[in-house]
């Protein structure tokens, strides 16, 4: 115990830096998985059936496969088959690397949400609009939208929350995460071999920042319910 | 009918997207022939004394390859995992260590920057190819595996396989016949697993040496098979495995720093070794960190 004291505030620093990464991964991804998803639920809604079929089709890939082997092939493809390693080696190539991975793969899930939502929203209402004399634009935008919006939340929050523990995926190809941190000390990092508890530890930091996720989409969730 | 004909649509946008995948290799494989078909008429065209300096001219493009993208991007990156005293962080969370301080002298020697990426051990020879990493230079051991899908320099440190036991009952195997009836737990991959995997006794492979030492610790394995450096620092008085002590060495080993294949920086490398070992710089980073230079390095 005496042991553990004393090794807490290394291991809290490597974690703290560790989760950094974590966390960084974390918004980047929703940042870009937000619109793409968008874009890629109008592409498989699209009336234009090769369109319709294609976004179909990579999602059915993007989803069907797993994001570990997706990252492997997007990290070291470029390098080990076309001869150009666009990522190059350091630790900003591979945070750019698992970037663009977990958003292509997240944006894919997204997009049957969006799917789902806009859907969910009752024809009648487009034909309301288109009988108001509304383009299709203003009707998206100003009817359909917002409700959407307010549908999707529990279901995406799901997803957030997925993210967050998906993020250590990343150690795959060697993205310093907060798993990657805490695991360091079973091999032996900075004087401290053979402790499997700081790997535990990291738990606590998933949990606490699940919890504050929870309550901040529940309050989201509390603040859309003036539609009903 | 509709869904036959989506059904369809999509089995032909799959087979024209892995077309369009396989297309692209096929074009790269293709255009290397090329190039050499534009050549080859060049080189008989032209009378013998130009035909004999076309062997130097390709041996000078390959010279070109390592050493001058290298010094061109102005950057060795040297890939790494977290492992003491080879490569490990310092109080300021700077890489130090043998190999890190050895790497760093030899970027030095080049001009060009050192950068320490950490890997995951199983990638190393991916991290290479992809050129995601220029050398792995973090006291790997040289197997026939390693030698085969790497350019290795000269060998440069000493090493073993040690045998980990309980302290309680390590007096008990005095030799390597004692073993037979025990269960080893072993690295994946490692040349420990190689040695075990020869004896033909029982062994159980896991991820690291770390954890090799903790099926021990934790009783479900009733031994272990890591590397002495390893050994020295994790077990015995003062470390997290108290109860456990190294006992018989297997096979002795050398570390060696691992390019890729066909690079010319192995052999640049081993000239510095040379010059380092020469004039006592390696030895003096040895006993930095420790290590008896006597007996670990060899000479160059």
């Amino acid at each position: 115990m005496e042991l553990i004291l004393q090794q807490l505030p290394i291991v809290i620093r490597s974690l703290n830096m560790g989760f950094l990464q974590t966390l960084k991964l974390f918004f980047v991804t929703l940042l870009g998985a937000f619109p793409l998803g968008l874009i890629i639920a109008f592409g498989s809604m699209s009336r234009f059936r090769p369109l319709s079929g294609l976004t179909k089709c990579v999602v059915w890939v993007v989803r069907g496969t797993p994001l570990m082997i997706q990252m492997l092939i997007i990290y070291y493809f470029p390098g080990l088959v076309l001869k150009n390693p666009i990522w190059g080696g350091g630790e900003s190539g591979r945070f750019l690397a698992a970037s663009v991975s977990f958003i292509l793969n997240y944006a894919c899930y997204f997009s049957e949400i969006y799917r789902g939502g806009i859907q969910s929203v009752p024809v009648g209402q487009e034909e309301a609009g288109l009988v108001l004399g509304m383009t299709k634009r203003q009707i998206f935008f100003r009817v359909t939208l917002l409700q959407m919006i307010k549908r999707i939340v529990p279901p995406m929050s799901n997803e957030i929350i997925t993210l967050v523990k998906d993020t250590s995926l990343a150690r795959i190809i060697a993205l310093q995460e907060i798993i990657w941190a805490g695991q360091a000390f079973m091999k032996g990092s900075q004087g401290i071999s053979g402790a499997i508890w700081p790997l535990f530890f990291t738990m606590v930091y998933y949990l606490i920042f699940n919890g504050l996720l929870t309550i901040l989409l529940g309050r989201l969730e509390a603040k859309l319910n003036y539609f009903r | 009918m509709k869904k036959k004909m989506t059904a369809l649509l999509m089995v032909s946008v799959m087979a024209a997207s892995l077309m369009a995948c396989g297309g692209k290799s096929a074009d790269s494989s293709a255009a290397a022939p090329a190039d050499s078909a534009v050549s080859a008429p060049a080189s008989t065209a032209a009378p013998a004394s130009e035909a004999a300096s076309v062997p130097a001219a390709s041996e000078a493009a390959e010279a070109e390859s390592d050493l001058a993208y290298v010094q061109q991007k102005g950057k060795l990156v040297v890939g790494i995992t977290d492992f003491e005293p080879m490569d490990y962080r310092g109080e300021d969370g700077d890489w130090i260590g043998f190999d890190a301080d050895m790497a760093k002298a030899f970027g030095e020697s080049l001009g060009v920057e050192v950068e320490f990426v950490e890997i995951d051990w199983d990638n190393k020879i991916l991290e290479l190819d992809g050129k995601t990493i220029d050398c792995v230079w973090n006291g790997m051991t040289l197997t026939d595996e390693v030698t085969s899908a790497m350019e290795c320099s000269n060998p440069y440190f000493n090493n073993a396989q040690v045998v980990i036991l309980p302290s309680d009952v390590a007096e008990d195997y005095e030799s390597v016949e004692d073993l037979a009836d025990l269960t080893f737990a072993v690295e994946s991959g490692s040349a420990g697993e190689a040695v075990i995997a020869d004896l033909e006794y029982d062994y159980i492979p896991v991820k690291a040496q770390s954890d090799a030492l903790m099926e021990v610790a934790a009783g479900t394995s009733d031994a272990a098979v890591i590397d002495l450096l390893m050994a020295m620092a994790m077990t015995g008085e003062d470390t997290s495995y108290e109860d456990l002590t190294y006992t018989i060495e297997l096979n002795s080993e050398e570390y060696g720093v691992g390019f890729r294949k066909g690079s010319d920086l192995a052999a640049v490398l081993d000239e510095y070794f040379a010059a380092a070992y020469e004039d006592g710089t390696m030895a003096e980073i040895a006993e930095e960190y420790g290590i008896d230079a006597e007996a670990a390095l060899i000479e160059q």
